[in-house]
């Protein structure tokens, strides 16, 4: 109790109070204050919210049609579906923007190829403040989707049936039934991607950045990495409103989702429209879909990573592997990135579970207002945009740590410390799932045969949860190993990740070596979500989200 | 738990052992593009097989950034800075930052492309010029230009806010008379952008999503050589120089190899790498790579460097004032 306890204060509480009071100092100082109130801060803002909320309808609509279709419908190919739709959120967002910017405009070699690409100057639509609402929108689809299908899982047959028994016509089914039902997930679904959107550093910063469009988060960035420690007061200023903005959606979740209780309908099998002769269409509009929101930008990723030079179409005369030769066997930077990514990613996925394990017992086992405050504690930095998270990190431990005077900035150590905070919740929740479904009578019967606490850990427990456990170090490590917008700001020499290696390619004008990496990254996330896939008959039901 | 502890120590042992074993290392900052900086790091491991080199890119700005951050947390990294201009470098060594060596193979360079302390070498000349798309309409000759309406919307440049040699070409072009800042408020009425570093104008100009850019040198004319649609162009009224200096940390770890690191770039086996990559070497007596004018014809604008030096958060603050937050 008190190992978690303190880990959590260590991980959540300091960061965010030190991140709190340089915004406070800031404000009452009026040294950081000034920023709030200059014409490039009131355009990130503008900026931010445009494309957050932008970002949002798209994913509703997206969202909203799949976990439909999905969860209602008896159109075949579901768990594939499922699988693929989900794809979007697993990749790192500056692969998918630069995916869609070698799928578009003049520049792309895919088009370029088929010939189809725009005239000369024609200008890169994406390279907007709608092309960045659109791939946020498609980004975060997958938060909707799985929002809206949790409430619709829980609608029963039995309670369609006996509407349409008594006369409904399908459209009233729909309008008095799934809608009521489907709309607390809508709120959330819509919460939690406007949230998502407005953390997002990946797409505003490959999208935003060369036509010069700033949202919160990039301009945090580039005032950091332009003008260094000098600007901590400011940084922190920015943050705080970030945190604000942030936490307000957050709040909007939680109403929603503590909204109204609908456990009245008796339980049964799962609702399931037939849609008849319309099935074919419906399965054809969503795999056209997918094929343009998923297939498309990557074989565009794929195209763009095999030619020899810029502005050059792609055909058998042109293709070269020379940008995978490069990265594998010249760059060193691809090796180090490689290494730390892979280190940094599994040592917080399996270091994790040393938190998550007494946690989630303690969280399963002992309910009550403490319990209520650790669970909100350890959701704190996880709903938190990474830019944030990140700044309270560097704040904290800018300076040498007291009493041992070792510093952490500028080693790999600030970025796991950090990466330990963002993931905690990602790996509480599948132990945390584990723990609940455990009939509480098989630790009692230990109990009462007289065995200890870490008797009954080892003997009992551990090996019942073993199989949620893995599935969490999995979960862990393939959105560590993506990670961009924490070790964007915290990185140094020789601590590179694959993200950073990604992000600074594509800056150095490099983009066929950051794509052909960006492709390597695609073919290992796909690879890791298949193993998922392959445990799942072991693991406890809703660790793997495309499942139900 | 024990398996999963004496994983979790040996995941943490390894770690502590690779951060352990950089100190061995020669560590380099610089700006210069990924597949450069490979291959200088290549031919200097070849020619000390002793010395292993971890180095890190990122555009002049973030680079220093970056090193400052370190510094004013007590922990410098780098060892040794290869990064775009002298500008930069006279800032560090006047702030101290700097060790004085003396190279022997400075005598073969003129006296002006060294601080005379020994703080700092210049290892190459990399000019700015116009890059077009060969599709494009005008053939661009001179700056004004891409302040023509044939140009409106199609001109993109490199931000001084993250690229070193972009600060040093405007601050360059802003002290030439005929053209100035006013120039530069032209351009910015006429829709051109700026933003990113030299990558990005390359990239938008060979691809077509731009037709005219202001850019580095063997950028572009490296990347004509490898089969894409552009030329470069050393406009008819200069075009500005940076001279990629290396300068050694007076904090470095390392200190002999990095003035190995100096020597072998000054060497006229260095400089013959830095031909073969495309750039104009520094040193007497080398020859310019293929693609190049004859070294006399290209005409260098002057700059004052105790200005630049001087004015730079001004100069910047007037750029981004042009032409937006970036």
């Amino acid at each position: 109790m008190p190992f978690v306890l303190g880990a959590v204060f260590l991980l959540s509480v300091l960061p965010l109070i030190r991140l709190g009071w340089a915004g406070f100092s800031g404000l009452t100082e009026g040294e950081g204050a000034q920023v709030l109130f200059e014409p490039a801060t009131f355009a990130a803002l503008r900026n931010t919210l445009l494309t957050a909320a932008g970002g949002t309808g798209v994913s509703l609509v997206l969202g909203a049609l799949f976990a439909f279709a999905v969860a209602l419908t008896d159109i075949r190919g579901k768990l594939i579906l499922s699988f693929a739709f989900m794809l979007p959120m697993m990749i790192p967002p500056q692969v998918t923007a630069l995916a869609w910017v070698e799928m578009s405009g003049p520049a792309s070699p895919l088009l370029k190829t088929l010939g189809l690409a725009p005239p000369l100057g024609s200008p890169q639509p994406l390279y907007s403040l709608s092309g960045i609402a659109l791939l946020l929108g498609v980004q975060h689809a997958p938060l909707v989707f799985l929002a809206v299908k949790a409430g619709l899982a829980a609608i029963p047959r039995d309670g369609v049936e006996a509407a349409r028994l008594s006369g409904a016509s399908p459209f009233r089914v729909f309008r008095d039934i799934v809608l009521p039902l489907g709309v607390p997930g809508l709120v959330a679904g819509a919460a939690i991607a406007f949230v998502s959107g407005i953390g997002n550093f990946g797409i505003p910063a490959i999208l935003g950045i060369p036509a010069s469009i700033e949202t919160l988060p990039t301009l945090i960035f580039s005032r950091l990495a332009s003008f260094g420690a000098a600007t901590f007061g400011e940084i922190a200023m920015l943050s705080t409103l970030i945190a604000l903005i942030s936490a307000s959606g957050l709040l909007l979740q939680q109403r929603a989702l503590a909204g109204r209780d609908y456990r009245l309908i008796l339980s049964g099998a799962s609702a399931a429209f037939s849609l008849g002769r319309l099935r074919i269409v419906a399965e054809a509009l969503l795999w056209v879909i997918l094929a343009l929101v998923l297939a498309a930008p990557l074989l565009a990723l794929v195209a763009s990573s095999l030619v020899p030079a810029y502005g050059v179409p792609l055909n058998f005369e042109t293709i070269s592997l020379k940008a995978y030769g490069e990265i594998l066997f010249r760059q060193s930077v691809t090796l180090t990135a490689l290494g730390n990514s892979l280190f940094l990613a599994s040592a917080a996925a399996i270091g994790l579970l040393a938190i998550t394990v007494p946690a989630g017992y303690l969280l399963t086992r002992r309910r009550g207002a403490l319990a209520n405050f650790l669970a909100i504690l350890i959701e704190i930095p996880y709903a938190l945009p990474g830019i944030v998270l990140a700044v309270a990190f560097i704040l904290t431990f800018a300076a040498p740590l007291p009493l041992i005077g070792l510093s952490l900035y500028g080693t790999i150590w600030i970025i796991l410390v950090a990466y330990f905070s963002s993931f905690l919740a990602v790996s509480l929740k599948p132990v945390m799932s584990a723990f609940l479904q455990m009939d509480p009578s098989l630790e009692e019967a230990a109990r009462l045969a007289g065995a200890g606490f870490f008797h009954r850990m080892r003997d009992v427990l551990l090996p019942l949860v073993a199989p949620a456990a893995g599935a969490s170090v999995i979960l862990v490590f393939l959105i560590a190993a993506n990670e961009l917008t924490v070790s964007a700001l915290l990185w140094s020499a020789g601590t590179q990740t694959l993200g950073v290696a990604i992000f600074n390619l594509d800056d150095s004008g490099s983009s066929d070596l950051a794509s052909a990496l960006s492709v390597l990254v695609v073919i290992l996330v796909i690879a890791l979500m298949a193993a998922l896939e392959y445990f799942a008959k072991y693991l406890p039901e809703g660790v793997l989200p495309w499942r139900n | 738990m024990k398996p999963l502890l004496s994983a979790i120590t040996a995941a943490l042992v390894a770690g502590l052992l690779s951060t352990a074993a950089y100190a061995e290392n020669l560590i380099l900052y610089t700006s210069q593009p990924n597949e450069d900086a490979q291959a200088t790091v290549d031919g200097f491991e070849a020619a000390h097989p002793g010395v292993e080199v971890e180095w890190v890119r990122e555009g002049t700005t973030k680079i220093m950034a970056k090193l400052m951050a370190e510094i004013e947390a007590g922990n410098p990294v780098a060892d040794v800075l290869l990064i775009a201009d002298t500008v930069t470098m006279q800032r560090l060594k006047e702030a101290g930052e700097l060790l004085a060596y003396k190279s022997p193979e400075a005598a073969a360079y003129d006296a002006a492309l060294h601080d005379a302390d020994g703080a700092y070498y210049s290892t190459k000349m990399i000019t700015t010029g116009i890059i077009y798309n060969t599709s494009a309409p005008m053939k661009a000759t001179g700056w004004q230009d891409l302040a023509k309406p044939q140009a409106k919307g199609l001109v993109t440049m490199p931000s001084p806010l993250t690229s070193g040699a972009a600060l040093i070409h405007a601050q360059t072009l802003a002290g030439i008379s005929g053209l100035g800042w006013d120039f530069y408020k032209a351009l910015a009425e006429n829709g051109a952008t700026a933003a990113g570093g030299n990558g990005g104008v390359l990239k938008a100009v060979a691809t077509g999503e731009k037709a005219y850019g202001m850019v580095v040198d063997f950028m572009a004319i490296r990347e004509k050589a490898r089969g894409a649609p552009v030329e470069f162009v050393f406009p008819a009224e200069g075009v500005s120089a940076v001279t990629e200096p290396v300068g050694i940390l007076k904090t470095a770890k390392n200190a002999e190899a990095a003035k190995q690191f100096v020597d072998f770039l000054l060497s006229e086996e260095g400089q013959k790498l830095a031909v073969k990559m495309g750039y104009i070497p520094a040193r007497e007596g080398v020859a310019l790579p293929e693609g190049y004018p004859a070294r006399e014809t290209i005409k260098v604008l002057p700059v004052d460097a105790a200005a630049a030096v001087k004015n730079s958060e001004a100069d910047l603050k007037t750029f981004s004032g042009i032409f937006g937050t970036n």
